[in-house]
């Protein structure tokens, strides 16, 4: 198997891009990662891509990435895998190349969640992902699908609303220096726990914005990265992890098994440990689901989240920072587009050059958990300083 | 002579002792479900529900004129699909002249939205409360009016329709003499004090099922007498002789309506493909057995050996109807379509270890807590472009305590 690396990486800015429709986003966010390949891309050398695409804007996801980018010559694959789509898009373009198949792929990941009138998204969004005839009427948006998990969460373990206000304000924190945010204001725990109520246990400031925006990523085979930079960001391990669909048919919902099992993947393939990772980008579309993905992500013990939280230690400068793009949270979430973001941010933070930049950050990891709460993508890369000394 | 077996009433707990107001998940086929039910538990004889060959529902308020409601109503009373039911629209008299017209092992089931909600159910057997038919008299009044699409027509002069219609149709059938009704359905308490003999029962409703709620007080009271019921000037009578009923009522204390809100928005979509699918487990909630592990799927579902064989014998077979919460949630966001705040709860049911979601009811939003006993009850749970969609939903068992 051949090892894979990110060479260059761009994104948009995630916003309400009313006035930019996914055709404006798309080669917005490839020229950036064109633009950031160390010793220049020339677009003929892409060979295939991959296009993460949640929803189907202005038509059928592929031919508009094709279209759009200028990339009538290649194959493009859509993947869709709920709000894993990102980094399944990832871990897809990762075997193109590591099966030898090709040398070079694009992947990219768009969503344009403002693209329907905020009230009409709750059902368009629940048709996606809901049984028509079982949950569908029953009203559980998706606020209430993660709801239902950190309600019995709370129950269980020791943490409390407040532990996920910390969250928020964490999060929203780190995304003050990135420009690419889309809400870049700190936050305070008594204004979240004081917010509008949008599903118990979340108030506003626990929930994700509703976003749009485009993310790319340019792979190559480490083998002939040194063509396009002398700093690649190594994909070590790519993870994918499914679980039941509908929640009443999850034993426990103090976790996500989808995370447990694309995590064990990932670091497997990668032949590290939790305790190998420096930075996360972790999927906090709800401020409780970022608790309960550091223990299914082994960042700590079950249930002790709250301990990783009071004590700073997934700020930046803390022992194992977590979101310092401002996660979904406050960075934004258009679905497709996130997974791959997260990879941008990651491989900024590796070379040294983010916007929160973690001091000294060699692994990081990225996560996404959807569908709601049945699919997961881990990907775990490593930073161009460390990687003379790296396993194989 | 019709023999009364069992008598069951419902009333839903929003309204006020003044008169009961439906929730926004119920209309008159789970008002007349519930009432059903309570029938079939007060027979309690061993397979009650397997005496039953007939329904009869009698409302003004059918949900559907075309479309159908028999199929839910069988459903939702655990009743086989192949069994009569006759939907007739009517008042109190028609449901008292359903009664008396009823064969054996005839449910007749009466149930009113509007004004107040309200439903009683009487289980027609070859023995129990003795009802003979004593009056009949069919005469126009017509004071209020609705047409076929619903639009109503209110001519106002109640004191008309006190003089001319009910006391007019009741002095023709010699009702006001010595033998006065024990009870008088269809009316208000006042106008039955004025006509009865004593005091007469108050009843819940002014509607059809006000007969069988009459009926019920009747035979909780070991009254034998006249008991008539009148709509406009429409009047029935009958006489409720020896004999027992068992009466199971179903009316916890009236509580007020939570406040909720209604964003309009586009209409829910269905699948009516799917609704066919899903139909007799969801209405009937019933889980598929699996034929060769015994394993219960809710919903029913094919499965895959790990030899990668299709197993697709299940058969269907009934889910407890109690559990306890494991987990809920409540929207408080508005939600185009639906009433908010709603609450929503996954409750583990009693002993199977089979899991289900389910709306709450019964209940104001936001007090169903992790570990709350309830009972899971048959609700329209939405209404999807024009299509009653219905479900169970979690009714707790002690919906004060959690409020407070």
């Amino acid at each position: 198997m051949r090892e894979v690396a990110i060479v260059g990486a761009g994104m948009t800015p995630f916003a309400e891009h009313f006035s930019l429709g996914i055709k404006d986003l798309l080669p917005m966010a490839f020229a950036e990662c064109a633009a950031s390949v160390d010793k220049g891309l020339d677009v003929a050398d892409i060979q295939a891509a991959w296009f993460g695409e949640l929803s189907t804007t202005d038509g059928f996801p592929s031919g508009i990435l094709a279209d759009t980018c200028g990339l009538l010559d290649v194959p493009v694959t859509h993947v869709e895998n709920a709000c894993a789509t990102g980094n399944d898009a990832v871990r897809n373009a990762v075997m193109g190349i590591a099966s030898g198949f090709y040398d070079v792929v694009l992947v990219m990941g768009a969503d344009k969640v403002r693209e329907s009138a905020s009230k009409d998204t709750f059902w368009e969004w629940a048709g996606m992902t809901r049984d028509m005839a079982w949950d569908y009427p029953l009203g559980l948006v998706a606020p209430a699908n993660f709801a239902l998990h950190v309600a019995r969460y709370l129950h269980e373990s020791p943490a409390t609303r407040e532990h996920m206000a910390m969250v928020a304000v964490k999060n929203h924190h780190h995304a003050v220096s990135n420009p690419k945010a889309q809400l870049r204001f700190d936050i305070t725990v008594e204004q979240v726990l004081n917010a509008p109520m949008v599903v118990e246990p979340f108030g506003l400031y626990d929930c994700t914005p509703q976003s749009d925006g485009a993310a790319a990523l340019l792979l190559a085979a480490a083998d002939v990265a040194d063509r396009y930079t002398n700093r690649p960001v190594r994909i070590r391990g790519v993870g994918l992890g499914l679980d039941r669909v509908m929640h009443q048919h999850k034993r426990d919902m103090t976790t996500f098994p989808a995370t447990v099992r694309a995590a064990k993947a990932a670091f497997a393939m990668a032949g590290l440990t939790p305790a190998d990772v420096d930075v996360a980008e972790v999927h906090d579309c709800f401020t409780g689901v970022e608790l309960i993905s550091y223990e299914d992500l082994g960042f700590c013990p079950r249930f002790e989240a709250y301990k990783l939280v009071e004590a700073g230690a997934t700020s930046v400068g803390g022992s194992i920072p977590v979101n310092p793009s401002g996660g979904l949270k406050a960075k934004g979430h258009p679905p497709g587009a996130t997974g791959v973001a997260q990879c941008v941010e990651l491989f900024e933070q590796l070379r040294g050059s983010a916007s929160n930049q973690v001091d000294g950050a060699r692994i990081g990891l990225a996560h996404n958990v959807g569908g709601p709460t049945a699919v997961s993508a881990v990907t775990l890369l490593e930073g161009p300083a460390a990687a003379g000394r790296a396993r194989t | 002579m019709t023999h009364v077996a069992a008598i069951g009433t419902y009333l839903p707990c929003w309204g006020s002792p003044r008169g009961r107001v439906a929730g926004g998940d119920e209309d008159a086929v789970t008002l007349a479900v519930e009432a059903g039910r309570a029938a079939i538990d007060a027979a309690d004889g061993g397979d009650p529900a397997g005496g039953v060959q007939r329904v009869v529902l009698v409302s003004r308020e059918l949900p559907l004129l075309e479309g159908g409601n028999a199929a839910v109503l069988l459903a939702g009373l655990g009743l086989d699909p192949e069994i009569e039911v006759s939907e007739r629209l009517g008042g109190a008299p028609a449901a008292l002249d359903a009664l008396t017209s009823a064969r054996p092992w005839t449910m007749v089931i009466a149930a009113d939205v509007q004004p107040f909600a309200g439903a009683a159910a009487a289980l027609v057997a070859g023995s129990g409360l003795h009802v003979v038919p004593a009056a009949r008299l069919a005469r126009s009044l017509p004071v209020r009016t609705r047409s076929a699409t619903g639009e109503v027509h209110d001519y106002g002069d109640p004191r008309l329709l006190r003089e001319r219609g009910v006391l007019a149709s009741l002095a023709s059938l010699g009702a006001g003499g010595a033998d006065k009704p024990l009870a008088l359905a269809g009316v208000d308490a006042k106008q039955a004090a004025a006509v009865c003999a004593g005091r007469p029962p108050a009843l819940p409703t002014t509607g059809a099922s006000s007969a069988l709620f009459a009926l019920a007080a009747l035979a909780e009271s070991r009254w034998s007498g006249p008991l008539f019921a009148a709509e406009q000037a429409t009047v029935s009578g009958v006489r409720v002789g020896e004999g027992v009923a068992a009466v199971l009522r179903g009316e916890p204390s009236p509580r007020p309506v939570p406040a909720s809100t209604f964003t309009p928005g586009k209409e829910i979509p269905v699948s009516l493909a799917a609704y066919d699918r899903a139909f007799s487990a969801k209405v009937r909630f019933e889980a598929g057995r699996q034929a060769e592990t015994g394993e219960l799927d809710f919903p029913p579902r094919y499965r895959v050996g790990q030899d990668g064989a299709l197993h697709t014998d299940y058969t269907l077979v009934p889910l407890p109807r109690t559990g306890t919460v494991y987990t809920g949630v409540t929207v408080r966001i508005p939600v185009p379509g639906l009433p908010t705040p709603y609450s929503l709860v996954i409750v583990e049911l009693d002993e199977v270890g089979v899991r289900v979601l389910a709306p709450v009811t019964g209940a104001s939003p936001g007090t169903a807590q992790i570990g709350d006993r309830g009972r899971m009850v048959l609700r329209r749970v939405a209404v999807r472009s024009g299509v009653p969609d219905y479900g169970y939903a979690f009714c707790p068992d002690k919906p004060e305590e959690a409020a407070a």
